[in-house]
């Protein structure tokens, strides 16, 4: 292994201290990095430790991603075997929004669209009033909902410093791209990540129609088949790979549906450490190579809590345990969690992860079916 | 905060049963589901409450004359598209809490629908009361009181106006609620559920919702 120059590592160290000069407690700031306040659970300690580790593994990374970018000047990032594994050791913040871009087939599809496609979506509304009646209203609903305490977006849609103008327009634009679709809450949570972390609005768009367009299962179409279908996915894998932790879930009864729709919802936003990290290496995966990263994290997650899963009394017992996993030191060092995702969850191939949805989201429609039989059988009798 | 959570209404000791209770909440998006529970359980309130992605869980504990009561609180998510993981949230649940929001008409139209839902799908003696939230908001009135009151009297429902804000009222609901639901082991809807009405020291665990009745944290 090439160690990272003194010069480099002390360079990035620098900047990190920079960044927390301000509003302090010890040495770190009480607002991250990306704008999250830090509740007053946040272990300073703990997360100091890991920051003196990953640093060393932030500075290497980016001496190896210099040399593959051309120091930023090349052009554009093919998504070949090298840029994958790169991808999965984490891609450095200066590279990140544009090979999200390129690796995810977002700026594939803005070339292709006419010119000025998010401009004009925005000045043209949709022509069914009633969608974009409702389609405003849901929107907005969730607006001062949206991290209400991250910097960027508490301050109002009014204040030029906050991004919910931006945010209120991805959103819309989005659902009048895909009027099918519309607006599903949680998609405000990923929208407002790709702001923080992207910044220029356009993009943002173009990486949230890839994710959902492409990228991702049926999660937020009406019925929410595709999230639904994954819940029963987990429960499957957990039976085989875990048996004792299904065992716990099933004698608490503790549907997965309860504590996992979230993550795939808000894609681990909000669920993971909100020391962003976590969520954005699992998103450098995510927008290479697809959904499946989604349910590694998923397992790693629940391989990380099974001691404390198996060790639970009760039902509100198991659903807290997986509440703090937003605290949880071991996920919190995200580059060990990125390895233990492609080790731990092992063995999944993709042919037999796409034959497990396909046959619980066949399960769902039949239930759905039997569902809207019974509501049609009971419908006259009132 | 003026209001803590709930405060047991006599001095009695809880010697008697305890029994615990499946609470499902539902509701149109940001009526304030997540306010009341917030407010019920931790006795805190926030402007911002984010939204609730899927579902969330908590427990509280009340104590009635003879009885304490624990609920398990299922809060759900309101957009429309949720609703087709309502059902398994309101599976077996022996009280539900459908909300509105006093300043929104369309809420209430919404509300009337979760309960023919309920009244149609979920447990057949489960107890359901309808709440007007956002009380303190009443110079937005859009829906009167009166017409909730009557509506709730047809359908055999608990009915408060409450506010989250102020805690007006939001202990009295989930109390209403515990006096209603039957506490005998045999009692109704809680013979598919292990759980109901059996002694919780067991269940409890490192729960530390010690004691009774507030003690949450």
């Amino acid at each position: 292994m090439i160690m990272a120059s003194t010069s480099n590592m002390n360079s990035l160290k620098a900047k990190y201290t920079q960044a927390v000069k301000q509003n302090t407690v010890g040495t770190l700031s009480k607002v991250d990095p990306y704008g999250f306040e830090r509740g007053n659970d946040f272990d300073y300690k703990a997360f100091e430790n890991f920051e003196s580790e990953y640093l060393a593994v932030l500075a290497r990374r980016t001496i190896k991603w210099d040399k593959m970018m051309k120091n930023g000047t090349k052009r554009k990032v093919k998504p070949d075997r090298v840029v994958k594994r790169f991808c999965r050791k984490g891609i450095p913040e200066r590279y990140r929004a544009r090979v999200w871009m390129d690796v995810s087939g977002a700026r594939k599809k803005m070339k292709k669209s006419q010119k000025n496609f998010y401009q004009t979506l925005l000045e043209q509304p949709n022509q069914d009033a009633d969608f974009e009646e409702e389609l405003t209203e849901s929107i907005k609903t969730d607006l001062d909902r949206t991290f209400p305490d991250n910097i960027h977006f508490k301050n109002g849609i009014d204040s030029n410093k906050s991004k919910q103008k931006d945010l209120l327009n991805i959103l819309t634009a989005f659902g009048r791209h895909s009027p099918t679709i519309g607006y599903c809450q949680g998609m405000n949570y990923i929208a407002a990540l790709l702001l923080i972390v992207v910044k220029d609005p356009e993009q943002c768009f173009w990486l949230l129609c890839a994710l959902i367009d492409d990228i991702l299962p049926a999660y937020y179409t009406k019925s929410m088949i595709g999230l639904r279908a994954e819940m029963n996915v987990i429960d499957d894998l957990v039976r085989e790979k875990f048996p004792e932790v299904q065992q716990k879930m099933d004698v608490y009864k503790v549907p997965w549906t309860l504590v996992a729709s979230k993550w795939f919802v808000c894609l681990f936003v909000d669920v993971v450490p909100t020391e962003a990290w976590t969520v954005l290496r699992v998103w450098d995966c995510l927008f290479f190579e697809g959904s499946k990263v989604l349910i590694r994290a998923a397992l790693c997650i629940i391989y990380n809590v099974k001691p404390a899963v198996l060790s639970c009394k009760g039902m509100p017992d198991v659903v807290q345990t997986f509440k703090d996993v937003s605290k949880n030191s071991a996920i919190l060092d995200c580059h060990l969690f990125m390895q233990q995702c492609f080790i731990e969850t092992n063995p999944l191939t993709r042919a037999d992860l796409k034959k497990l949805r396909e046959k619980n989201r066949k399960l769902i429609e039949e239930e759905d079916e039997k569902y809207s039989q019974k509501q049609r059988k009971s419908r006259p009798s009132r | 905060m003026a209001s803590r959570a709930p405060q047991r209404p006599n001095n009695a000791s809880p010697q008697g049963k305890i029994c615990q209770f499946k609470l499902v909440l539902l509701g149109e998006s940001a009526v304030g589901k997540s306010s009341l529970v917030l407010r019920f359980v931790k006795g805190q309130f926030h402007e911002y409450q984010e939204s609730t992605i899927g579902a969330a869980f908590l427990t509280q504990t009340v104590c009635l004359q003879d009885t304490t009561v624990k609920f398990e609180i299922w809060d759900t998510a309101g957009q429309e598209r949720y609703h087709s993981l309502a059902p398994m949230y309101y599976r077996g649940a022996q009280a539900a809490i459908v909300v509105y929001d006093i300043t929104n008409q369309d809420t209430f139209a919404r509300a009337k629908t979760w309960v023919k839902e309920l009244q149609r799908q979920a447990s057949p003696n489960i107890v359901i009361a309808l709440a007007g939230n956002k009380s303190d908001l009443s110079n937005k009135r859009m829906v009167d009181h009166d017409e909730a009151a009557a509506y709730s009297d047809e359908n055999g429902l608990l009915f408060m106006e409450t506010s989250a804000k102020t805690a007006m009222h939001v202990n009295d609901i989930f109390l209403a609620i515990a006096e209603k639901l039957p506490k005998n082991d045999a009692g109704g809807t809680a013979a598919n559920r292990p759980t109901s009405g059996v002694d919780i020291t067991q269940g409890g665990g490192s729960n530390p919702q010690g004691g009774c009745c507030g003690r949450s944290q």
